[in-house]
């Protein structure tokens, strides 16, 4: 059992070192041992399925790895994460072998015969790595084409599909993120926050709110014992950090677009009670400027009339309960305020009457 | 070997030119072109592989110094990545460049640019935004784990576009636009034996657009057909029943496809044939009339040919068993008029012919055997029954059911009675459909003696062989019956010696006389097979008769291998 553990530690750092100049250094037989591990680590994966002690002995390290690697190393995730990225890891290693620019010819050449051995070679293993490297090449291929027939009319739904996509990977991570420290989540999606593109970031959050709730997972997975069945504690979790987050919260409302928001919020009431709390709040920076004739902010980060509007437009077109609870918020709203009827002396009147709710 | 270099040196050329015409302009024409020719341009690259591998990079740059333009040119083809194993292949040959120790600049330039190359085919069209990249990247994940849970969510939102689009009918605006369709399809072409795509295929075959023509592209349906029939992709049988009811070639081509392998299988394994058949999806797919006549015309192509040969008459009655099967399957689903299958036939004789002898008490099967006699007699014998097809059609028809035949030569082997003229002018017309009346009165008086001597064998205390032969010869020069009377009075005494009580004892003798030759070894082979396949169908308990059915006919084999 101690072997075994040292062995994927080793293995781990070969995999991180894969990516880096360091593999300057390495010659053939380096490459051959490397694969080797990695081999090796598949046969365990195979092996070692079904039995729950030693499978939770290596997911105990690998949870350990978390700590140590996440915040410092290049990514926040670990090399392996858990037991079942064990039985890719050859391919996972070979990939950054091939695209590693300073790995020596001839290391390189030993790898490339290695992977592609040619036509004659029986296979002992059924999912070779030449098989797996060529279906990825013809994978890529096909999404290729694909979009070549998409492009005009249905970028939209190509968008979408890029979104899922992300959306499932991000769930599929979340629910590795060892639940053992329950800061685990949050901490990780807070550095995914810091170092990933916000824009993509925020549109992923929302793709993935709207999975339908059975959302099958990327890679096959036996559910065993002992594993958490966390088909939906994926969304429970961003809502959770969501939640917690006022600044993500302020910059997801913002820049998403409405309709996309209403969706949301009529998913997940928790979300959609913050939503109407902010736009609340962005509702009394905006004062009545007599002259125009219009509602407007004082400071350019203000959220302007329009854009409000739209916001609540698209909400109240949204099935019930959500409707309901948008109106009876405005109407208190406009209560509170005073109940005016007549225009420029209550956002929420002149909101209402907008609307063309207004009673 | 300077023969092939010479072939080989001229097909670089010719493809050297197709790939430079693929890649100036990426028109209608030339996708075409290029997925005609996919294929055989798999074929070429596995030929050059064979050449690369025996050289040094070094060699290879001296012997062909245009292959970094063709291999170039190759690895930016969507069209050729995507099909089948071409990737794998020009990964192959890319490795091939790849120097262990370059020794000057040259061999360093040449490593780094097929290293470029090799990185680009694995990671190729990479269209990600930066965004998206980096998003994946910092998740921890690879573009594999990406890619393929991408591709199955484009394919899920296209065949929900496609199925979208077949309800909303006439909401033009969610319209997935005919062009579009025909595109997907022609995009298909080269990635219809990836399993993710498999829904897509799926999809278009069973959509149903409300376009006058055809939208989907001919060679689609090729490509689909050729992988169906060499399984390497998995269809629901009703999306194979859509593609062969939409391209006509490709049913044509399945079913010479079942032809071929019937053909090639051992001869008289009567539920091997069952086997084929019932795996083709072609009995199934018949239940459509379109298709059944389409087959049907084949199957009658295919008799004719070979001039009646007990083969092909065995596949046809299979195949009748299984449609029949499978229509009554169907049931409610569909509602063909029986004339629609059997549009040259009168109904009540097909009515006739349907029945199913297992749901007629056994003892009572004389009757629907003569009512058939008499409705098939009365079509030949009366010349202005135009309508209903010359004796060639009436016969045609009749052994789609051909069991009905061979029921009637064992009614009248086991019955104890006068037979009847009906049973013997079936009997005679099955066998020999071109007879005149007179020819066929000749052989029903043969029949008659024959079966009359038989009878009083039938009560005989102890049977010998040459008592049978005696029967056999009886009332004629035996040499001077013509051989379908000869086959049919074989098939007589077959019968008899399978029910006979005496005859369990002889038949060994009886056969051994009976087929000197090899040719009716295997026809006396034919007729055990389809006996035990008949009474199986029928569920005939019979097991004296059985067991010795089945001693024979593993004899036989033996001997004829």
């Amino acid at each position: 059992m101690e072997s075994l553990l040292q062995h994927f530690e080793r293995f781990s750092e070969v995999l991180a070192v894969s990516r880096t100049t360091h593999v300057r250094t390495w010659d053939p037989a380096t490459v051959r041992r490397a694969l080797q591990w990695a081999r090796y680590l598949r046969h365990v994966h195979r092996r070692f399925g079904r039995h729950v002690r030693i499978r939770m002995a290596l997911e105990r390290r690998l949870q350990n790895q978390w700590r140590l690697e996440g915040g410092s190393g290049s990514s926040p995730v670990p090399g392996l994460t858990n037991f079942q990225a064990l039985e890719r890891c050859d391919l996972l290693l070979s990939l950054r072998l091939l695209e590693n620019r300073a790995l020596g010819d001839a290391a390189y050449h030993y790898l490339l015969q290695e992977l592609f051995p040619g036509p004659g070679v029986p296979d002992a293993d059924p999912e070779t790595l030449q098989g797996s490297l060529a279906r990825l090449a013809r994978r890529r291929s096909a999404v290729h084409l694909l979009r070549l027939s998409g492009y005009g009319e249905n970028s939209v739904l190509e968008e979408d599909s890029v979104l899922k996509t992300q959306a499932e990977l991000l769930l599929a991570r979340l629910r590795e993120v060892p639940k053992a420290e329950a800061e685990g989540p949050s901490r990780f999606l807070s550095i995914l926050w810091e170092r990933l593109p916000q824009n993509n970031f925020l549109r992923v959050i929302a793709a993935a709110l709207l999975l339908p709730p059975s959302s099958p997972r990327p890679q096959e997975e036996e559910l065993e014992p002992g594993t958490p069945k966390t088909l939906a504690d994926g969304d429970q979790e961003l809502v959770r950090w969501l939640l917690t987050k006022s600044d993500v919260m302020a910059a997801f409302c913002r820049n998403l677009p409405a309709g996309l928001l209403t969706s949301v919020a009529g998913r997940h009431p928790e979300l959609s009670r913050v939503y109407l709390g902010l736009l609340a709040d962005w509702a009394r920076h905006l004062h009545y400027d007599l002259q125009k004739g219009i509602w407007i902010g004082t400071e350019s980060q203000h959220v302007p009339w329009e854009e409000l509007y739209g916001k609540f437009q698209s909400l109240c077109q949204a099935p019930p309960p959500l409707k309901d609870d948008v109106l009876a918020a405005l109407e208190s709203c406009k209560a509170k305020d005073g109940d005016f009827q007549v225009r420029g002396l209550s956002i929420w009147t002149d909101l209402l009457l907008a609307l063309g709710c207004g009673s | 070997m300077a023969q092939d270099s010479v072939g080989f040196s001229s097909d670089y050329q010719f493809w050297m030119q197709k790939l430079s015409l693929w890649d100036q302009a990426s028109t209608l024409e030339t996708q075409k072109d290029t997925c005609l020719h996919l294929p055989r341009f798999q074929e070429f690259l596995r030929q050059m592989y064979e050449v690369l591998k025996e050289m040094d990079s070094n060699m290879i740059i001296e012997r062909f110094p245009t292959i970094g333009q063709l291999l170039a040119k190759t690895c930016w083809n969507p069209y050729i990545l995507a099909f089948d194993e071409s990737q794998k292949i020009l990964l192959w040959c890319l490795c091939c460049l790849i120097n262990k120790e370059p020794q000057n600049s040259e061999e360093l330039k040449l490593n780094s640019w097929t290293r470029g190359l090799l990185s680009h085919v694995l990671s190729a069209f990479k269209f990600d935004t930066k965004e998206v990249g980096l998003f994946i990247q910092g998740l921890g994940y690879a573009p594999a784990d990406y890619y393929s849970g991408l591709l199955k969510n484009m394919v899920l939102s296209l065949v929900s576009e496609l199925r979208e689009n077949h309800l909303n009918g006439f909401n033009t605006q969610r319209r997935m636009a005919p062009e579009k369709i025909r595109f997907l399809s022609r995009v298909c072409v080269p990635l219809v034996t990836l399993p993710d795509i498999q829904p897509l295929v799926e999809a278009l075959l069973t959509y149903h657009g409300h376009e006058p023509q055809e939208v989907l592209w001919p060679e689609f349906f090729d490509a689909v057909n050729e992988a169906f029939l060499l399984k390497k992709i998995s269809l629901p049988t009703s999306a194979v029943i859509c593609l062969w009811l939409r391209h006509l070639p490709s049913l044509e081509k399945a079913t010479l496809h079942l032809f071929e392998k019937l053909i090639s299988s051992e001869r008289n394994f009567l539920r091997r044939i069952e086997c084929f058949l019932k795996d083709s999806l072609l009995p199934e797919a018949a239940c459509y009339p379109a298709i059944f006549r389409i087959v049907d015309e084949m199957f009658r192509y295919a008799l004719l040919e070979t001039d009646g040969a007990p083969e092909v008459l065995a596949a046809i009655q299979v195949f009748t068993w299984c449609f029949v099967e499978a229509l009554e399957k169907q049931n409610k689903q569909l509602k063909f008029t029986l004339k629609t299958y059997f549009p040259y036939a009168s109904p009540s004789l097909v009515m006739v012919l349907l029945q199913h002898p297992k749901d007629i008490p056994q003892k009572l099967w004389h009757q629907p055997l003569k009512h058939i006699s008499e409705m098939l007699r009365e079509i030949v014998e009366d010349q202005t029954h135009g309508s209903y097809g010359g004796p060639f059609e009436c016969w045609f028809l009749f052994i789609h059911f051909g069991g009905w035949a061979d029921i009637a030569a064992e009614q009248l082997v086991m019955s104890e009675a006068e037979p009847p003229e009906a049973l013997l002018w079936l009997l005679a017309f099955s066998h020999s459909p071109r007879d005149r009346s007179q020819q066929r009165a000749q052989t029903m008086v043969e029949v008659k003696a024959v079966l009359s001597h038989l009878k009083k064998l039938l009560r005989s205390p102890t049977l010998s062989a040459r008592d049978l032969q005696a029967a056999a010869a009886e009332s004629q020069d035996r040499d001077l019956r013509p051989p379908s009377c000869q086959q049919l009075i074989r098939h007589l005494l077959l019968n008899f010696l399978l029910w006979a009580p005496g005859g369990h004892a002889i038949a060994r003798e009886v056969i051994t006389l009976m087929a000197p030759t090899d040719e009716l070894s295997h026809e006396i082979a034919g007729f055990l097979d389809q006996t035990l396949y008949r009474w199986d169908r029928l569920c005939l308990e019979a097991p004296r008769s059985r067991k010795l059915a089945r001693e024979l006919l593993a004899e036989l084999h033996a001997h004829i291998q």
